[in-house]
């Protein structure tokens, strides 16, 4: 489903932030991105959600070119990525409901359909309680499923992660990840950047690792029990 | 429809919905964002309420100077309507051939009203009004001439002219006279005074324009983070400029109303003082308010200045507000 092909992206100045990254990515798999800190995990999911475009190479989802998306179609094509922020971008000054049905209002949602797939997308993540809440008011974790909440309510068929548990502690973590395998068997393709280590292994998924900017392991990591 | 997924059916659309019922979903949708921007406005007062007074306050007074104009109009209108040919008569002319004269000027389609003045008459309203009184009893004879006053049905300066001049060839009449010079000087000082109301409002109404364009620039700065969030989640520019418009236009019929108010509150307040003025000057000249029709052209510009505020804005910021990364 998504597919990349010898894709390179260099900045002004020389930086190469990725270097013939190829991959595919079947439908309804998941997969773990990892690496350090500017590796080339945020550069390869914007130019997923279109953000970036490549300098070389070629992104593909469903055999469609990205590159080929006309400006005023990168709207249309974000619908179909659910992405979830490491500092979660929620809209702070409105309520949990608000921010996670912006989706749907986006899409033209009104009355009854949009209210019960928001709770829907509320009940998955465990947050129904927390509807009217504004989000300044919730913990980190909380907040963190909220924005996840908004990446899915749409049902969207490819789902991406940023760091979502950059700053949670590791029960949260599991958690989280819990969440996103359960989205992951009801056909939803993952691909979940962190540099959480020893959670993607315990975790046992395909795992893509980044060093600076090449891809330099494709499949499962060996656990390391930490000294 | 979904780009990528073929057979994914996206958003709304994928309930099958009557046209009747889109229809009137489209215009429901279109209330509720003008009520949310309206909300929004209510939600940051102070600075609402500084924006709409600035507008109204640059909307008011190319108000205040139309009506000035119109009622300037109103007070030459009414001066045209003394537009009147005198007609001096030849000395010794018989006073039978000045009565034929005074007749068939009547029976004349062109003159609404004719009156004969004779030298006797003239004299004795001479000696009345012009204080030389018995000073004018020495003199030996009357040396003032019968005057026949002529009121032309069309009261254009251009016609009474044509009147003047197939009159003045009436062979009794020695010399005819229009005061016009005062009429055409009155209607270019009229016509003048138009002009430089229509420059000053073309300043004022784009003064609005900018005003509310900047207003709303700000508002997209102030929403930086919102807009990026909203094009990651999928939003199109239209559908995030769309609260912004309704944002201008609110302040167009808020700025309107309250330049209308202001407007009457100003006529109320001078209605006595003018009075006063036009009494004094036997006048029966009473002060035109804005009309209905004028109301409302005054709300409609306005709405229209702020909508073309904000779209200019809006089209220059939003797309410029790219998000920058997860």
């Amino acid at each position: 489903m998504l597919q990349f092909d010898q894709v390179s992206k260099s900045y002004p100045g020389g930086f190469v932030a990725l270097d013939r990254i190829s991959f595919r990515l079947e439908k309804g798999e998941m997969a773990f991105l990892t690496g350090h800190s500017g590796a080339g995990k945020s550069t390869l999911l914007k130019l997923i959600s279109l953000i970036e475009r490549p300098s070389a190479g070629r992104v593909l989802i469903n055999d469609i070119e990205l590159s080929r998306i006309k400006r005023s179609q990168i709207p249309y094509v974000r619908r179909d990525v659910g992405i979830i922020f490491q500092n979660h971008r929620l809209l702070m000054n409105h309520t949990v409901f608000d921010n996670v049905a912006l989706p749907l209002v986006i899409e033209g949602f009104t009355g009854k359909e949009m209210v019960k797939r928001v709770h829907a997308a509320l009940d998955k993540v465990g947050l129904l309680d927390k509807v009217r809440c504004l989000p300044a008011t919730l913990s980190g974790g909380e907040q963190q499923r909220v924005g996840i909440a908004r990446a899915v309510v749409n049902k969207p068929p490819l789902l991406l992660a940023d760091e979502p548990t950059g700053n949670l502690d590791p029960d949260l973590s599991k958690d989280t990840m819990r969440v996103f395998e359960a989205f992951n068997q009801v056909g939803v393709s993952v691909l979940v950047a962190t540099h959480d280590l020893g959670l993607v292994a315990r975790m046992k998924y395909r795992t893509l690792t980044l060093k600076q900017g090449r891809m330099i392991n494709d499949g499962l990591l060996q656990y390391q029990e930490p000294v | 429809m979904s780009i990528l997924f073929t057979g994914r059916a996206t958003g709304a659309a994928a309930k099958k919905i009557g046209l009747l019922r889109r229809f009137i979903m489209f215009w429901l949708n279109h209330a509720r964002q003008a009520v949310a921007s309206l909300g929004e406005l209510w939600r940051t007062p102070s600075a609402s309420i500084l924006t709409i007074a600035v507008l109204g306050v640059s909307l008011t007074l190319p108000a205040t100077l139309h009506l000035l104009v119109k009622n300037m109009q109103q007070i030459s209108s009414s001066f045209t309507q003394a537009a009147e040919i005198s007609l001096y008569i030849r000395d010794q002319t018989p006073a039978n051939q000045v009565q034929s004269l005074v007749t068939i000027l009547q029976a004349d389609r062109d003159i609404a009203q004719v009156i004969f003045v004779s030298k006797q008459q003239a004299m004795t309203e001479f000696q009345a009004i012009s204080g030389f009184g018995a000073a004018l009893n020495y003199l030996d004879s009357n040396p003032l001439p019968d005057l026949i006053r002529v009121l032309p049905k069309n009261t254009a300066p251009q016609a009474a002219e044509t009147l003047l001049e197939r009159l003045s060839a009436e062979r009794v009449v020695e010399f005819a006279k229009l005061d016009i010079d005062w009429l055409t000087r009155l209607n270019a000082i009229v016509s003048m005074l138009q002009q430089a109301v229509a420059i000053i409002a073309l300043l004022l109404l784009s003064a609005v324009l900018l005003i509310v364009g900047n207003t709303i620039r700000l508002s997209i700065m102030n929403k930086k983070d919102e807009i990026e969030v909203m094009k990651l989640v999928g939003a199109t520019d239209a559908f995030i400029q769309r609260p912004f418009l309704y944002t201008g236009v609110w302040f167009g019929i808020f700025g309107g109303l309250l330049a209308f108010l202001v407007v009457e509150l100003m006529l109320w307040w001078l209605q006595s003082a003018i009075s006063n003025v036009t009494a004094l000057y036997q006048s029966d000249f009473s002060l035109k308010a804005m009309s209905f029709s004028e109301f409302l052209a005054l709300l409609l510009i306005a709405v229209l200045l702020g909508l073309a505020g904000s779209y200019l804005s809006v089209r220059r910021h939003i797309s410029a507000i790219e998000p920058t990364g997860p």
